[in-house]
């Protein structure tokens, strides 16, 4: 990179950018409010205006972090597994999370099933469920004398995913009249979000993220090649499971609250990588941030384009980010990994 | 230091090392040589511990090699490997860092003791000037001695390398070879290396451990393991065995073994080589590798000359040391001279002892004959310009032809008898 930003400016940038990007959010929507009444509303202790204070503090306050969160685990888990496996084409997806969890809320969906378990509603409850029973299939298929080789980690979850999309494809096939509910389920939104639904994923998203801060720095030595990273004192084998189910957590995590949300989890941390380099613990706030940044005006747009309809965030990610990070890769060219 | 006792590997059913026993002292400098698939790297992995022996016991230092933590084994033993590729891109400086990494807590947090450490090796490495670079911008050479200078940082007592030079060119290897040996000198670190230049390493290593077929074929000094008999047989290739005259190590040249050599219909040409003192001794060797039978003469026994020709199995036509050439060795000689389909005359001086070995050649106006003329023959006479002057006339015959040079020699023999010669 030849002009090299200030890290620290950087971060302040974006934080500055988060917070901005987040108060206009509060304040755009069916009702409309300007963003100074928003600061009001969310910092005055007593109810202004009940309803107001609803709209803000119950509908979209919520929503906002709660995109924060998907957002930015999405673009945190797809730094690890880029990093952990070493290859750009890598997202939280690839080890067949969402199918994992498709497969269980598809499967939850055409059966009708309807149960609840320490506060999981069905649907956030079968997504995570499936999504950890995959990773660790997965995960137990690419172990070999003890080590997981990456690149076998990484077959093996392709192939698992193939199977359990077929195996999706099969429900949605015998349960038609579900089919567009689970068709929005799996494209993403975060039109359900509620506090419920942040108090459900947060313990699980805050493990990931230890699980991962604790390795960031042997992630670094990682990248460099696992044999160089064992010379240089690291026990990779270790370094790579506690990374691996970290982020595997923050995935099943946001999977259960949100769907598959695509692309955030694969371009993001290039984007981010672009602007700081390849050091993780540069590498991890800035994906973090600029991921829930990103969610939330995806989010915003999902909401406004087409009000009073709501198009699934999934296909704003693709449509924004896709042609963005085609123009950062033709203006980089090679420099991007 | 380092101690191997019975190793033995396999990588699934195939037996890789079989019973490696060896003693790394401290301080010292051990290359490890073989032909490719031979296990050298296959042991190297295992002494750095990315595999782990089938059989057998590792000793670093009084404790096994297996009682270590990654941690702490980085900080005793830094490994240099063979593909150094590093596909991100981390600047120069921030690579070395990373060496400090055994020192460093969880949250790699710089201290002021790594600083010095990273900024003297990147002094040691010749590094410094581009330490803000990206490791990406470097080429082969560079960006090796940046990764000798993160092995350095790590302060390790043992210091493994796999290939250090591969694809590099002579000024590189020289120049990593030279910094190796600084560090043991130096820095007192032992080192082991994997090379297959084995005449790189020959010129720095205080040992070597010839490895065949997961073997220790040998193990020693350098001249007692490059040998022309050891080289041959775990190569499986025609080499001899040279000096380096400036470090005295040995070093191994090869001779091709064209299919044209093979071929060639043997012994139907033949070569009268008249020589002495030592100045026939490489003409010999390029002839003997040619597969042209030779005959020399008129030699006096003992003389250099006259014991390689001997060494070679070539007919020789001899006189007792010292001794003046009789009529009787002259008349053998000119037997061998009319037998010869040509006759080189190496730049040996002359004097009254060997003039007959020239004047012979007078008998013979229409065979081709070879001067070696540099030095040229005035210098060369010790005969108040009685050999200058048939030398001279010598010259004026048919066939006579003149070169300054071994190499010049090996020319004019394919051009003038190369049809001859490769059938």
């Amino acid at each position: 990179m030849k002009k090299k930003i200030n890290y620290f400016y950087l971060v302040l940038i974006i934080i500055a950018g988060l917070i901005l990007v987040s108060i206009i959010s509060l304040s755009l929507g069916s009702v409309n409010l300007s963003p100074y009444e928003v600061v009001k509303i969310i910092f005055s202790k007593k109810d202004m205006n009940n309803s107001l204070n609803v709209i803000i503090n119950q509908i979209r306050l919520p929503r906002i972090i709660l995109g924060f969160l998907v957002g930015a685990g999405l673009s945190i888990a797809g730094v690890v597994f880029q990093g952990v496996i070493r290859n750009p084409m890598v997202d939280p997806y690839i080890v067949g999370i969402s199918a994992g969890a498709g497969t269980g809320v598809t499967i939850a969906i055409v059966l009708n099933l309807q149960f609840s378990f320490l506060f999981f509603s069905t649907i956030p409850l079968t997504a995570f469920v499936g999504a950890l029973i995959t990773v660790y299939i997965v995960y137990n298929l690419a172990k070999t004398n003890g080590k997981v080789p990456v690149v076998t980690f990484l077959l093996a979850g392709v192939a698992v995913g193939f199977v359990l999309n077929a195996l999706m494809s099969f429900f949605m096939v015998i349960g038609t009249r579900d089919l567009q509910k689970i068709i929005y389920w799996l494209l993403g939104s975060l039109s359900t979000a509620s506090w419920h639904d942040i108090k459900l994923m947060i313990p699980y998203f805050l493990i990931g993220n230890v699980m991962i801060i604790f390795f960031l720095k042997d992630l670094n030595l990682i990248l460099l090649g696992e044999t160089h990273a064992q010379h240089l004192g690291v026990d990779v084998e270790k370094t790579k499971k506690y990374l691996i189910v970290g982020a595997s957590l923050i995935t099943a995590s946001v999977v259960s609250v949100s769907g598959s949300i695509g692309f955030i989890g694969l371009i993001v941390p290039h984007i981010a990588r672009l602007l700081v380099g390849p050091d993780h613990k540069k590498l991890y706030p800035t994906a973090a941030i600029l991921g829930g940044m990103f969610l939330i005006i995806s989010d915003n747009l999902a909401r406004i384009l087409l009000a009073p309809m709501e198009i699934p965030v999934g296909i704003i990610t693709a449509l924004t980010g896709g042609p963005y990070f085609i123009y950062l890769l033709r203006k980089t060219k090679k420099e991007i990994w | 230091m380092l101690k191997l006792k019975g190793i033995d590997f396999s990588y699934g059913e195939q037996q890789i090392l079989h019973q490696i026993d060896f003693h790394l002292r401290e301080n010292e400098f051990i290359g490890i040589i073989g032909p490719n698939g031979s296990g050298k790297s296959t042991l190297l992995k295992n002494i750095s511990k990315l595999l782990d022996p089938d059989q057998g016991f590792i000793y670093l230092d009084k404790d096994l090699l297996n009682n270590y933590s990654y941690k702490d084994l980085a900080k005793k033993m830094a490994v240099v490997p063979q593909d150094s590729e590093i596909n991100f891109n981390f600047t120069v400086y921030d690579l070395v860092m990373m060496g400090r990494n055994p020192y460093q807590d969880r949250w790699g947090r710089v201290r002021e003791k790594d600083r010095k450490k990273v900024d003297e090796a990147l002094q040691l490495t010749d590094t410094e000037k581009f330490k803000d670079k990206s490791i990406q911008n470097l080429s082969g050479g560079e960006r090796q001695r940046v990764i000798i200078a993160r092995a350095i940082v790590q302060e390790p007592e043992l210091l493994l390398l796999d290939e250090p030079t591969a694809s590099l060119d002579i000024n590189y290897q020289r120049n990593i070879f030279d910094l190796i040996s600084n560090l043991n000198n130096k820095l007192d670190m032992s080192v082991l290396a994997v090379s297959h230049d084995l005449n790189l390493i020959s010129q720095y290593c205080d040992k070597l451990i010839l490895i065949n077929q997961g073997y220790i074929h040998t193990i020693g000094k350098v001249d007692e393991v490059i040998t022309k008999e050891n080289i041959s047989e775990v190569y499986k290739t025609n080499v001899d065995i040279k000096y380096n005259p400036i470090t005295e190590r040995p070093y191994v040249i090869i001779i091709p073994h064209s299919k044209n050599i093979q071929r060639r219909k043997k012994n139907s040409f033949i070569v009268h080589l008249i020589c002495g003192g030592g100045t026939g001794k490489d003409i010999m060797s390029i002839l003997n590798d040619l597969n042209i039978r030779v005959s020399c003469g008129v030699l006096n026994r003992g003389d250099t000359d006259w014991a390689e020709a001997k060494r070679l199995n070539f007919e020789v036509v001899e006189i007792p040391p010292f001794a003046p050439i009789d009529n009787k060795a002259v008349q053998k000689n000119e037997k061998k001279i009319s037998d010869a389909d040509l006759i080189i005359v190496s730049n040996t001086p002359f004097g009254w002892g060997n003039l007959d070995n020239i004047r012979v050649l007078a008998n013979f106006k229409d065979k081709d004959i070879l001067f070696i003329t540099t030095p040229e023959i005035e210098e060369r006479d010790f005969t108040e310009g009685e050999i200058t002057a048939l030398f001279h006339k010598i010259k004026k015959n048919n066939n006579v032809f003149e070169t300054n040079d071994n190499k010049e020699l090996c020319s004019f023999i394919n051009n003038r008898y190369g049809k001859t010669l490769y059938d």
